[in-house]
């Protein structure tokens, strides 16, 4: 049995430690916002928050994880309030939206990290694939929350 | 309201009498009538199949939601969105009680401009906008109807808006939802009268698309979300050569490992089925397994291009022949030759290949993302033995299509699995299995030879196109399909001919987001670039010059505002333009890459593309379709490439088969065309430009030409401009 602090709440799993948190997560904790893409951590599609740090879940094993806070897309706002959910509406960023927990939990941990990025901020930390090429999307929403918190 | 009637001259499809209208739940929903024909085979005896929703394409109900079943599926290019709206045009809906629903697997949604229910080749808007139109229009009369009924006056004194019927000279009203069930007994207006484009209120909007909101917390399902009491979850390892076979295994060091249930023999593969996915994954390593290689076990990408080569002299068959191409270019003053050659191509799909399957006795269930419902419904009935009637499909999100959803082999994969171990399975692919065993865009070359005059002046071409994929590609043997973009390019050459060779090589081929145009275009533009560049004139007004006949007319005005848009006349110095347009889905598409050099760096200044598409459904969805398949199409050309040693596939995963990211992502501008033309596709033709038009921009900045995708194979690095 294994305890994770999963969006504010400790949850406990009856999980191999060697299982990616990934798996952990989708399987066990029954939180499929989180996906699949590549087991490789190539893709970004199943990335998360680590103590607010973007990781990519599917190279995490749980052993690995410890008493750190995980924060998945369900745990980022009951009501899709967050700024950068906001944003990614306005925007109409996503199109077949796989990617997009992702894309969404990569920005926010860059907006924390840097509240007003410029474009080579965002190309050094949005580095997770959307086949659909929604990336100039995804820059204007980061934009335009910076621009809401710079006012 | 002025409305038009239907011009008698219409293309007439076998849904154009409106039959049933069925009073449900107190509301009303409108259906097509289906010849007994085409309705499939008489339904096995015993018990109904699981429910199907219960009919056509838009229910009122008493509350006054509005059902509108799409029978487009939703992968991210906005079906869900843009066919409610080709419907709430004419009916007057308010648009906050829509409900979309997805259809089943069904013949009556089939579509009608090619027989086959698939979200597929840019055919949903150009299949269904008039059916749908005069769906929701029929419906409008019919509630019109039933409030005049009630009201005891003539329908003609009634308008109907924003799901609302005023009665004109006393003011009042009655909502939609009110009249539901009165509006199922009125009679079926046969040739409804549909709006005049000026009159539209709702198709030229761009309301925000209906699946954004559950893609942005995670909400959203996708096949691979499914979860069902009691299920498997599979794991997948195919035969590493494109044709191999399943010789034995051995499951003997995975079997006492945690969850694991059991091994399941496919004929080019096995999937291992446990609790959950880590566990199947984790016990498939421990897997013992042998192939037979097959018979292209010795095959590499040098032998595919060989071989497509080969094809440059086989007589093929000519799908275009005009003036004597052979005469005039024996009798030129000069020839220009080149050979233009693409690789295989995998999709790439974000969410890996996926299929949950449940029987539950003479019927089956399945849970899946795809463009096919009733392909993937056989596939499941066939590995079940069942009736496809008696299998029901439950429409998910797709994360991502491209075409390789189109395909059902998941569905066979699931079934099997659900049949051999008796319980409910999801069987999930690795990304290793995804680009290993995918549906290749085929690997394809053609051979130009153009003849100038003694003036210059290109009076005669011959095109030699060779495709990889088997006759039956895109149905029944047709050259014409696999030569599209050059068999019926729009430019005037007197003497032309087109001949298509097919170089059926075995390797798995596929429909691949733009199919055809993701590769001849690239080749015809950039061919056409070469007789520019070696008669010494502009690329642009070269290709103007031969679209002077006015059935040209769109793609000359798609080229004309390319060269506006970009400043094409007006090219600063040190920026260098590459163009490109053609005709595709249905639409006329080009695009304008603006690049500068940076050393020995291509540094994309930016991407401008202009689509006439005809009634421009969702502005904003399109321009979302523009961006996006420019972004497919230049993944692509950068380093887009499947290639094969010993037999088996190279690439893997996103190191070694890898996709444009946000740091290589190129400023673009999109413009449409106002037009009132018929609708044309949006989703595939966005892909097709990037590669001719960067190509040519490269030549403009470089002169070296690039015949042959991806750049990476000519060391020829791009990068992203960054002010």
């Amino acid at each position: 049995m294994i305890t994770l602090n999963i969006n504010g709440k400790q949850v406990n799993l009856d999980v191999d430690a060697d299982t990616p948190l990934l798996w952990a997560l989708r399987d066990d904790a029954g939180l499929t916002g989180t996906k699949f893409g590549c087991g490789m951590g190539l893709c970004g599609a199943c990335t998360v928050l680590l103590d607010g740090q973007v990781m990519r879940s599917c190279v995490l094993k749980i052993g690995d994880v410890g008493t750190k806070a995980i924060t998945t897309i369900e745990g980022l706002s009951k009501d899709s309030s967050h700024p950068v959910q906001k944003a990614w509406i306005a925007e109409n960023v996503p199109q077949c939206g796989y990617c997009q927990s992702g894309q969404i939990l990569a920005a926010v941990a860059l907006l924390k990290q840097k509240p007003n990025p410029t474009d080579a901020d965002i190309d050094a930390a949005m580095t997770n694939i959307c086949r659909c090429g929604t990336y100039n999307r995804m820059r204007a929403a980061i934009h335009r929350v910076a621009k809401g918190t710079a006012t | 309201m002025n409305r038009t009637s239907q011009p008698p001259s219409a293309p007439l499809s076998r849904r154009d009498f409106l039959t049933s209208a069925v009073a449900i739940g107190g509301g009303l929903a409108l259906s097509f009538s289906l010849p007994a024909q085409e309705g499939g085979p008489p339904r096995p005896a015993g018990p109904p199949a699981a429910p199907r929703q219960p009919s056509g394409f838009l229910q009122i109900a008493a509350n006054g939601a509005i059902t509108i079943i799409t029978p487009a599926v939703e992968m991210g290019q906005g079906g869900h969105t843009g066919m409610p709206m080709i419907i709430m045009e004419e009916l007057g809906g308010d648009w906050k009680q829509l409900v979309v629903k997805d259809a089943a697997a069904a013949p009556l949604y089939n579509n009608p401009l090619f027989g086959q229910q698939s979200t597929v080749g840019s055919f949903s808007v150009r299949g269904w906008y008039t059916e749908l139109r005069r769906i929701g229009a029929a419906g409008r009369e019919m509630l019109v109807a039933a409030a005049a009924k009630e009201w005891g006056v003539s329908p003609a004194e009634c308008t109907a808006a924003n799901s609302v019927i005023t009665h004109k000279p006393s003011g009042r009203t009655k909502t939609y939802g009110s009249v539901a069930a009165v509006a199922a007994t009125m009679p079926i207006p046969q040739n409804p009268a549909l709006k005049a484009n000026s009159e539209f209120k709702v198709i030229g909007t761009s309301p925000a698309r209906n699946d954004v909101a559950p893609k942005v917390d995670g909400s959203a399902k996708y096949g691979i979300d499914m979860v069902l009491p009691g299920m498997l979850v599979g794991a997948i390892k195919g035969a590493p050569t494109v044709t191999g076979t399943l010789k034995s295994f051995d499951d003997s060091a995975a079997r006492g490992m945690k969850g694991f249930h059991s091994t399941v023999a496919l004929p080019n593969g096995v999937i291992v089925l446990a609790n959950t996915y880590w566990q199947a994954k984790s016990a498939l390593e421990k897997v013992k397994v042998e192939f037979d290689p097959g018979k292209l076990g010795g095959i590499d990408s040098a032998k595919v291009s060989a071989l497509l080569h080969s094809g440059f002299d086989e007589q093929g068959a000519v799908v275009r022949n005009e003036g004597d191409a052979d005469k005039a270019l024996a009798g030129a003053a000069r020839v220009v030759e080149a050979t233009y050659e693409v690789p295989y191509l995998a999709h790439a799909c974000m969410e890996p290949m996926n299929c949950t399957v449940r029987a539950n006795g003479d019927t089956a269930e399945v849970w899946v993302g795809t463009q096919s419902p009733q392909a993937v419904q056989a596939a499941a009935a066939q590995a079940l033995g069942l009736a496809k009637e008696r299998v029901t499909v439950h429409m998910q999100y797709l994360g991502g299509g491209f075409g390789r959803r189109g395909e059902s082999d998941y569905a066979t994969q699931a079934a099997t699995a659900v049949k051999a171990s008796g319980r409910p399975v999801k069987l999930i692919w690795s990304r290793e299995e995804d680009i290993q065993h995918d549906f290749y865009r085929p690997a394809a070359a053609i051979r130009f030879r153009g003849g100038l005059d003694a003036s210059g002046k290109l009076t005669a071409m011959e095109a030699r196109v060779v495709t990889s994929a088997a006759p039956s590609f895109g149905g029944p043997p047709n050259a014409g399909f696999y030569t599209s973009s050059v068999g019926d390019m729009a430019y005037e050459i007197p003497n032309l001919k087109v001949t298509g060779i097919n170089k059926d090589i075995g390797v798995r081929f596929g429909f691949w987001r733009s199919v055809n145009q993701s590769h001849n275009p690239f080749m015809l533009e950039g061919f056409l670039d070469e007789v520019a560049a070696a008669t010494k004139q502009d690329p642009y007004q070269f290709r103007r010059s031969l679209l002077q006949n006015p059935k040209a007319k769109r793609q000359l005005a798609v080229l004309d505002m390319l060269a506006e848009k970009s400043g094409w006349p007006k090219r600063q110095a040190g920026h260098f333009y590459g163009i490109s347009a053609f005709g595709a889905y249905g639409s006329y598409i080009g695009s304008v890459v603006d690049v500068s050099l940076k050393d020995k760096t291509i540094v994309l200044n930016r991407v401008v593309t202009v689509i006439d598409c005809g009634v421009a459904v969702h502005p904003a969805n399109i321009v979302a379709q523009l961006e996006g398949g420019m972004v497919y199409g230049l993944s692509a050309a950068l380093r887009g490439e499947v290639t094969l040693k010993d037999g088996a596939v190279e690439q893997s995963n996103f190191h070694n088969y890898p996709v444009v990211m946000m740091s290589q992502m190129p400023k673009t501008e999109c413009y449409i065309m106002p037009s009132t033309e018929a609708p044309g596709g949006v989703g595939e033709p966005g892909t097709a430009p990037i590669a001719p038009s960067l190509a040519s921009a490269i030549f403009a900045a470089t002169a070296s030409r690039i015949r042959s995708l991806p750049l990476s194979k000519h060391n020829v690095t791009v990068v992203a401009a960054r002010v």
